[in-house]
């Protein structure tokens, strides 16, 4: 019995397309290729989520140093309709938690 | 050396060196010696030096001065054994190896016992698989040497070879007894042991052979092929009982290996599928993560066992999301009881899926817990897979559209709708599908060869040589790095696209190009026949010698040849115009602004093939300067094989004998694929047009031992029919051919006349459209008047019981002209076809018409069907 398996994966130039589809189906906006040229820059703040190695999410951050205050603004956080209320969001998030924790330096995360 | 004038001690000091130098490599000094000796001039024409020159020469890349010198040098000294060694030398580095044979007898003759010559002697007859001279050059060696253990090895080989075993085995035991001492760990040792059984095992002496492996066991180091062949033997000696616990063994080594499995039920002598199904399920219980005792018992068991097992099968994979599902249960359609419970339990996993999350009624209501949310879009896929098995396009574009609703990010599902409709005959649409899949993720290899190979099954080459050069070498065109890589997949698409598309100079370039590798293949087996005897490698080198043999038996070498022969077979039907007089056609029926239009056009594809055969000649001289930069670099002993002549579309699509050149391709085939029967049908086809009644009566005969039934079948007898009372009405026919004829024909046609014979057959196969459809081609050849009979013969039949490709190759034939005019009818064809073949290509486009199917059109005939252009009769005005 296989149960069911949560990884996270990197956004690269091979699999954005994975992303850009993601996006479509799951957001109402659609985002231009400026978003996407950012994204490979990200690093660890934009991420895939895996699903027993099928791509079902994604979350894409950014810094925010508006307003006097180093923010981390997440731009988008998603996933496929048909596997929600698994769990996927919170390992999402949690990355998202980690990440400004070990950074130290962020004032609030906001969406 | 004897030789017709030895040289005087300082000179022969000089030539000893000037050999050393050669052998060492050192080119330059050795031209310098021999320029010493030369300008001694008593000894400027001395042979041997000439021809040691030459050697040299040759070394350094110079070939045709090479040439020059070793022929200047024989003629100086015919007697001379050097001289004729060193021009072998020179064949051989050129792949002549014919001549190369011829030199080194010649040499030989002058010095019997030379071992240098003998031994590449022994290489070449090996190389050119002259087994009987192999035998008695090893023979000589043998003789000459005893004390070496390769000429034993050589002896043995040869005889084992020409197939005397006993011999072969008794030289090895004499040989084995007179080793010394064998130090443990010997490789070498245990593999010429192996090698010994091996022949024992091939003369048919199994108690001989599990006798010798017992007593040599301790000296043999390859413990599993010990392993398994004493097990093998036992059963074949008709003690099972001994051989199961060797297989118990060697399933615990590797449980994934059907072999071990097959003959460990040998072994039990188990029959009956219950005992087998038992076994299989106590090995799932010794081995939960091996996959054959979970897959195996599939195809041996049948009924409610079957269900019980699939059920397990298919759930574990689905809940696992195993891609390949579908692939590995394929099979298992052929038998359709089978295949109706695969269907049916897919279903109920995919009802059960939706509406609760479980795979069965009994799960949901026993409140265990919830499958993971992947495993409908697996299941969606699998029932794609399994409609689109049964070409039931409708419901299987339904599940895979359902299942990208569900998940629009995996890859396979956009794959799987590709396969559709290239199953369904649309290939620009399911080249499309399969772009979208690659782009999804660019670095995957076998995605985008996957595309690639759909865009050729829509014609689109350039676009596939594109997508494929973004994983091949920098630097160098995409066409010419898989030439170079022998991916022979490629290459075949790409013919048969150009064939499609009615390039046939490219076409048959890719053909030979695709020849040239088999040929390449086989060269360089050259260099093993040394190698495998220093490391003793004995078995896999036999192994090898076997497969070159055969080696034109593979599927690639059948399809390229198939479409070389085809497109050969078009050539001589309808041979190409020389390319100056097809710019003087219809100059003078165009208006002037269409004639300015077609001069504009005819100077630009000129300038065009200038510059084609400008960057053509570029190419070659860019080609020439870097092998001999690369030969300067290496100073390489053989310099690269001679350039093949460059594949240029334009002559190979003019041939001055087509047929010739189509039974080039066609000699392997009868050699090596003699159970196609395709290879008949093609032979004959060849012959036909060649008149060689003999030989066509000999393709039908051979075609018919493999399947009496096909529906070309008939075509071609009614053909011979007709050629042969062609031939005696003219009364060319010989007597004793005459008799042989009689004979077959008496088997074939009684006394029966063409028109008897076909309206016989139409009759008793009016339940196969593919056979109607020959008859009905017969009719109307036969008699023009008949014309409407033979097409609703045709077009009558129950649509819904006509294949795809079977649809499109009558549809082509109606449209070609194969029954003359017919624009009705064709026109009504088109529309029952469109109705049940609703994603069709070649059936949409209600605008088309009979001019508009020039050759220029992308014309999207399914793989399967066959161009029309082979069948004699065609009455084609534009194609």
């Amino acid at each position: 019995m296989t149960r069911s398996n949560i990884e996270l994966g990197d956004v690269t130039p091979h699999n954005i397309k994975q992303l850009k589809k993601l996006n479509t189906v799951v957001f109402p906006v659609s985002y231009n290729e400026k978003f996407y040229i950012d994204v490979l820059e990200a690093g660890e703040l934009a991420k895939l989520v895996y699903y027993n190695d099928i791509v079902v999410g994604a979350v894409c951050c950014r810094i925010d140093t508006s307003e006097n205050q180093r923010r981390l603004y997440i731009m988008t956080l998603g996933c496929l309709s048909s596997y929600r209320r698994l769990g996927i969001g919170t390992v999402m998030f949690q990355h998202i938690l980690n990440y400004a924790e070990k950074d130290g330096n962020f004032d609030s995360i906001f969406l | 050396m004897p030789s017709s004038d030895p040289l005087p001690p300082k000179e022969s000091a000089l030539f000893r060196k000037l050999l050393k130098c050669y052998e060492m490599k050192q080119y330059k000094n050795g031209l310098k010696l021999a320029k010493q000796i030369l300008s001694n001039p008593k000894y400027a024409e001395h042979g041997e030096t000439l021809a040691m020159k030459g050697l040299t020469l040759n070394g350094l890349g110079r070939r045709d001065e090479a040439y020059k010198y070793v022929r200047l040098g024989l003629r100086k000294d015919l007697r001379s054994h050097v001289c004729w060694h060193v021009y072998g030398l020179l064949q051989r580095s050129d792949k002549k190896y014919d001549e190369a044979i011829k030199c080194y007898r010649n040499a030989l003759k002058w010095e019997k016992d030379n071992l240098q010559i003998l031994k590449d002697l022994s290489l070449l007859q090996i190389q050119m698989r002259d087994l009987e001279g192999y035998k008695e050059t090893r023979h000589h060696l043998f003789t000459l040497r005893p004390s070496q253990h390769a000429s034993w090895i050589g002896f043995a080989m040869s005889y084992h070879l020409i197939g005397d075993l006993e011999m072969a085995n008794s030289i090895l035991e004499t040989f084995s007894q007179s080793q010394a001492s064998i130090e443990t760990h010997d490789y070498r040792h245990s593999e010429l042991l192996l090698y010994q059984n091996q022949i024992l095992i091939e003369a048919g002496n199994l108690q001989r052979a599990l006798d010798h492996l017992h007593q040599y066991e301790s000296q043999i180091v390859d413990k599993l092929a010990v392993q398994e062949s004493v097990g093998d033997l036992h059963i074949k000696l008709g003690q099972p009982a001994l051989a199961v616990p060797i297989f118990e063994e060697l399933i615990r080594r590797n449980p994934e290996n059907t072999l071990y499995y097959s003959q460990y039920f040998a072994a039990r002598e188990f029959t009956e599928p219950a005992d087998k199904l038992a076994a299989f399920k106590q090995f799932e219980e010794i081995y939960p993560r091996a996959m054959c005792p979970k897959r195996l018992p599939l195809d041996v068991a049948s009924g409610d066992a079957f269900r019980a097992a699939l059920d397990s099968y298919l759930r574990r994979g689905l809940r696992k999301g195993v891609p390949p599902l579908f692939v590995n249960v394929r099979v298992l359609h052929r038998n359709h009881e089978k295949a109706a419970i695969i269907e049916e339990l897919a279903l109920q996993y995919y009802e059960n899926l939706t509406r609760s999350g479980h795979f069965s009624r009994e799960d949901a209501d026993a409140n265990l817990p919830v499958e993971p949310a992947s495993a409908l879009v697996w299941t969606a896929l699998f029932l794609a897979q399994h409609y689109d098995y049964k070409r039931d396009t409708e419901h299987a574009l339904e599940y895979v559209n359902a299942a990208i609703e569900h998940t629009p990010t995996l890859i396979e599902l956009f794959m799987t709708k590709g396969r559709i409709y290239k199953h369904a005959g649309d290939p620009v649409e399911a080249y499309m599908w399969m772009d979208e899949a690659q782009s999804m993720d660019t670095a995957d290899r076998y995605i985008n060869s996957k595309c690639a190979k759909y865009m050729l099954r829509a014609n689109l080459v350039k676009e596939a040589e594109e997508i494929c050069s973004k994983f091949t070498r920098e630097g160098v065109t995409a066409m010419e790095n898989l030439n170079e890589m022998q991916c022979m997949w490629f290459q075949t698409e790409c013919a048969l696209a150009y064939q499609r598309m009615g390039l046939w100079g490219d076409s048959l370039k890719k053909c030979h190009e695709v020849d040239r590798h088999f040929s390449e293949i086989i060269e360089d087996q050259f260099d093993f026949h040394t190698y495998c005897m220093r490391k003793m490698t004995l078995r896999a080198y036999i192994g090898l010698l076997r497969l070159e043999d055969v080696l034109r038996r593979h599927p690639f070498y059948f399809k390229a040849a198939k479409c070389a022969i085809e497109v050969y077979i078009r050539l001589y039907d309808k041979p190409l115009k020389s390319e100056e007089t097809i710019e003087e056609i219809d100059s003078e029926n165009l208006p002037p602004s269409e004639l300015k239009k077609l001069r504009s056009k005819q100077r630009k594809a000129k300038k065009k093939a200038e510059l084609e055969s400008a960057q053509a000649a570029q190419a070659q001289v860019k080609r020439e300067q870097h092998q001999k930069s690369k030969q300067q670099a290496n100073q390489e002993a053989d310099p690269e094989a001679p350039q093949l002549d460059e594949l240029i579309p334009e002559k190979l699509e003019r041939p001055d004998d087509p047929l010739d050149k189509a039974i080039e391709f066609l000699k392997p085939l009868q050699q090596l694929a003699k159970d196609r029967i395709e290879t008949h049908l093609l032979a004959f086809e060849i012959y036909c047009r060649k008149n060689k009644i003999l030989l066509m009566l000999q393709s039908i005969r051979r075609a018919i031992a493999i399947d009496a039934t096909h529906s070309s079948i008939h075509a071609c007898i009614a053909r011979f029919a007709q050629a042969l009372s062609k031939l005696t009405a003219n009364g060319e026919l010989n007597v004793s051919v005459q008799t042989v004829i009689d004979k077959a024909t008496k088997e074939l046609i009684g006394t029966k006349s063409v028109q008897q014979l076909n309206d016989e057959f139409v009759a008793q196969k009016s339940d196969s459209i593919m056979h109607l459809y020959e008859g009905a081609r017969i009719m109307y050849e036969l008699d023009p008047n008949k014309r409407n009979e033979a097409i609703k013969l045709i077009t009558s039949f129950d649509i819904n019981k006509v294949k795809l490709e079977e649809a499109t190759k009558i549809f082509e034939a109606l449209r070609s002209g194969a029954f003359g005019e017919c624009t009705a009818e064709l026109r009504q064809y088109r529309t029952t076809c469109q109705q049940r073949f609703k994603y069709a290509r070649v059936f949409k486009d209600i605008a088309d018409t009979e001019s508009n199917a020039a050759a220029n059109d992308v014309n999207h005939v399914d793989e399967k069907s066959k161009p029309n252009a082979i069948s004699a009769d065609e009455k084609t005005a534009d194609l």
